[in-house]
């Protein structure tokens, strides 16, 4: 590491002296905004006007109850034979996935895996036409999914499969990314992998037209929760 | 090393890429068309100067603060299991990552869009050690196939028209001939994810690092990025040394004006947040990770006091799309990895005197300091490199003509000294220059003055306006 000493001392004899300069303490961190059960449907229509706008589809705003049928259908509507299936966040994944193998869709259930077992799970994650993950937030003014990998709920969930479906807990959005950020916290984001979701896959470097679905999911759809009680 | 070009090259191949009018056309929609969505997203985000406020301020104080912040990121980025190596030049880098490569057995390298690994010449590095890289940017992939450079940061292929891209796939995939950029992006997905998914070494660069938590920030749409780092076994990530900011809650900042300015979004479709090498049980991630930290010049950039602004560039790209001389001819025409605005800049400090003509290539009006989101006075930077330029140890050899209009424009300084005799000059070119002139403008001056009518027209000398006072 005797270049990581020279760069360092390159750059600290560069800063001068470096002292004088005022600490870099912003304020403290802003405390995370839970938004009141009134705030939640002005919070959900702004999401979904964004989300649309980036070219996701917003599905719609459904009770716990009526979640396994709304993704039953949405994996009919869009033709999947085969469905990859990560553990959520806050959904009963267990009972979606033995709903859709009762209504004969190949179900792929992402688990823990040895480093041997994972190529071909990421080969059968890949074949699969349509992946569902829980997000962990929601950003209303961009329309953005806040997704944090864990063994059970893989990146390639939301990466590999041409069609993606996010589902999101109604309390779990919010107002904007800094709030989003806020809320997972640094230890959140240190804990793995967190990839931030706005809209499915798409490039402009051909004459700057827009084009869906480059590497990542063509369509991407978004299901909110809203539990009755609440 | 880079393609980087002397005086007399820029002088040649700018006036080339003048003439071209398709480029033109090319260059003045892509550039227009980005500026109209940069314009209508601005207007619909009130705070968007704030943010720009906060992001000139945060980057500014983590420039000041760079020797502490590198130690904290260091430290942050062992303790999650990534190792980390500081190159002093492009060569440590390219030795250090293709020299990995090789002790790894990599056979499939797969690259997300990084300007940095440009700037190092990695691709070049890969093919010398027989070692297939392949770009899986799709912009960045178009060009890799023409055997070019990217001819701007954020849109690579943006000089190619979708015919040209149609052509290329036609004559190096033998399909059908097709222009439609839906199933041009088709083609190249599918002939992507078969490389992605046997890829066993991946090399992304880095938008952003949080010295607070160890985490990466590789900002993207296509999702290259995303794959390149969770597919391969072994995965580098290439940074500059002014990439880092202290912590999370600094990033939002940058975010919410990044995507605004460089490709009129409000966050790109992808932010991949990655700290450290994948954990037990996971699917997805590299068994090993290492970053590279670069200075390559740039530790230099920030002993000196009015350079070191330029350390606070996000390389979104947005002072190209404004600048009438990147608009007319283009990111090629300036024979270095970064062009336009910020390119001139940073070019002479990376390159070394082979780059010191690209400060003056600037009109110096402006735009891309009104457009710059992390306000980087950029007019000021490059009439100081100029000034260094022109004081330095070795001052530019430049080519004939432009010799001449220097030694002219210093006996028209002296001249001008006297107005009397200024204006008696002109009265006599205003009468020996009327019988060239026609509805009021000149367009063929002689001598090195040809040069300024080649391409435009000169208003005719009049003598009759006399200046005030």
């Amino acid at each position: 590491m005797a270049e990581l000493h020279k760069i360092i001392a390159n750059v600290k004899d560069a800063l001068g002296s470096g002292a004088q300069n005022n600490s870099h303490d912003a304020d403290a961190a802003a405390a995370i905004p839970v938004s009141p059960s009134a705030q939640r449907a002005e919070l959900v229509s702004a999401f979904a006007r964004e989300l649309e706008e980036v070219g996701g589809k917003f599905l719609g705003i459904v009770t716990p109850a009526e979640l396994t049928s709304r993704i039953v259908t949405l994996a009919g509507e869009i033709g999947a034979k085969s469905v990859a299936i990560g553990q959520g966040v806050a959904s009963d994944m267990g009972a979606i996935g033995e709903a859709l193998e009762r209504a004969d869709f190949r179900i792929v259930r992402t688990l823990p895996v040895a480093d041997i077992e994972r190529a071909p799970m990421r080969a059968r994650v890949a074949d699969a036409d349509l992946g569902i993950a829980d997000a962990d937030f929601a950003i209303a003014s961009t329309g953005t999914l806040a997704v944090v990998s864990n063994p059970q709920r893989p990146s390639s969930l939301t990466l590999l499969p041409p069609a993606s479906l996010a589902i999101v807990q109604i309390d779990r959005i919010m107002p904007n990314l800094a709030a989003a950020l806020a809320a997972i916290g640094p230890a959140g984001v240190a804990a793995n992998r967190l990839t931030l979701i706005t809209g499915p896959s798409r490039t402009a470097d051909i004459e700057k037209r827009i084009v869906l679905g480059v590497h990542g999911p063509k369509s991407l759809h978004v299901i909110v929760v809203w539990p009755h009680d609440d | 090393m880079p393609e980087v070009s002397k005086a007399r090259d820029f002088f040649e191949s700018s006036t080339a890429a003048i003439a071209d009018h398709e480029l033109r056309r090319k260059l003045e929609s892509a550039s227009s068309r980005h500026l109209d969505h940069f314009a209508q997203v601005k207007a619909e985000f009130p705070p968007y100067e704030e943010e720009r406020d906060a992001a000139h301020r945060i980057k500014t104080d983590a420039i000041a603060h760079l020797d502490e912040l590198l130690i904290e990121l260091t430290s942050s980025l062992q303790a999650r299991g990534c190792k980390v190596f500081f190159a002093e030049d492009a060569a440590q880098a390219r030795d250090y990552i293709v020299g990995l490569a090789k002790a790894k057995g990599a056979k499939n390298v797969v690259k997300g869009k990084s300007m940095t690994t440009e700037e190092i010449d990695l691709n070049d590095a890969f093919a010398k050690a027989g070692i297939d890289a392949v770009e899986t940017d799709l912009g960045e992939y178009i060009v890799q196939l023409r055997g070019e450079r990217p001819s701007h940061i954020i849109t690579p292929a943006i000089h190619l028209s979708k015919e040209d891209i149609g052509q290329l796939f036609t004559d190096k995939f033998g399909i059908d001939y097709t222009a439609e950029p839906e199933k041009l992006t088709a083609e190249a997905r599918s002939r992507l994810r078969a490389i992605f998914l046997a890829a066993d070494f991946g090399v992304t660069g880095v938008n952003f690092a949080i010295a607070e938590t160890g985490t990466l920030i590789v900002v993207e749409n296509e999702g290259n990025g995303r794959l390149s780092s969770t597919m391969p076994e072994t995965f580098v990530a290439v940074m500059g040394i002014e990439k880092v900011i202290p912590r999370l809650e600094d990033l939002s900042h940058f975010l919410e004006i990044l995507a605004r300015t460089a490709t009129g979004q409000k966050l790109t479709t992808y932010t991949s947040f990655v700290t450290g090498p994948r954990r037990e049980g996971d699917l997805d991630g590299p068994r090993e990770m290492h970053v590279v930290i670069l200075d390559n010049g740039r530790s230099a950039m920030l002993a000196d006091p009015v350079l070191r602004e330029a350390l606070n560039c996000i390389r979104c790209g947005a002072c190209l799309n404004v600048c009438p001389i990147y608009r007319r001819i283009g990111g090629h025409a300036y024979r270095s990895v970064y062009p336009g605005p910020i390119g001139s800049i940073v070019s002479p400090n990376l390159f070394g005197s082979a780059a010191g003509h690209l400060p003056f290539a600037s009109t110096l009006c402006g735009a891309c300091k009104d457009i710059c989101p992390v306000k980087i006075d950029i007019p000021r930077i490059l009439l100081h490199l100029r000034w260094k330029e022109s004081t330095g140890k070795h001052p530019l050899k430049w080519p004939r003509a432009i010799e001449r209009a220097r030694r002219g424009a210093r006996r028209f300084a002296k001249t001008a000294q006297y107005p009397r005799t200024i204006r008696a000059l002109g009265k006599f070119a205003a009468i020996l220059l009327k019988p060239f002139a026609h509805n009021g403008y000149l367009r063929r001056m002689p001598g090195p003055f040809g040069n300024w009518t080649k391409y435009r027209n000169f208003p005719r000398p009049r003598p009759h306006k006399r200046p005030q006072g």
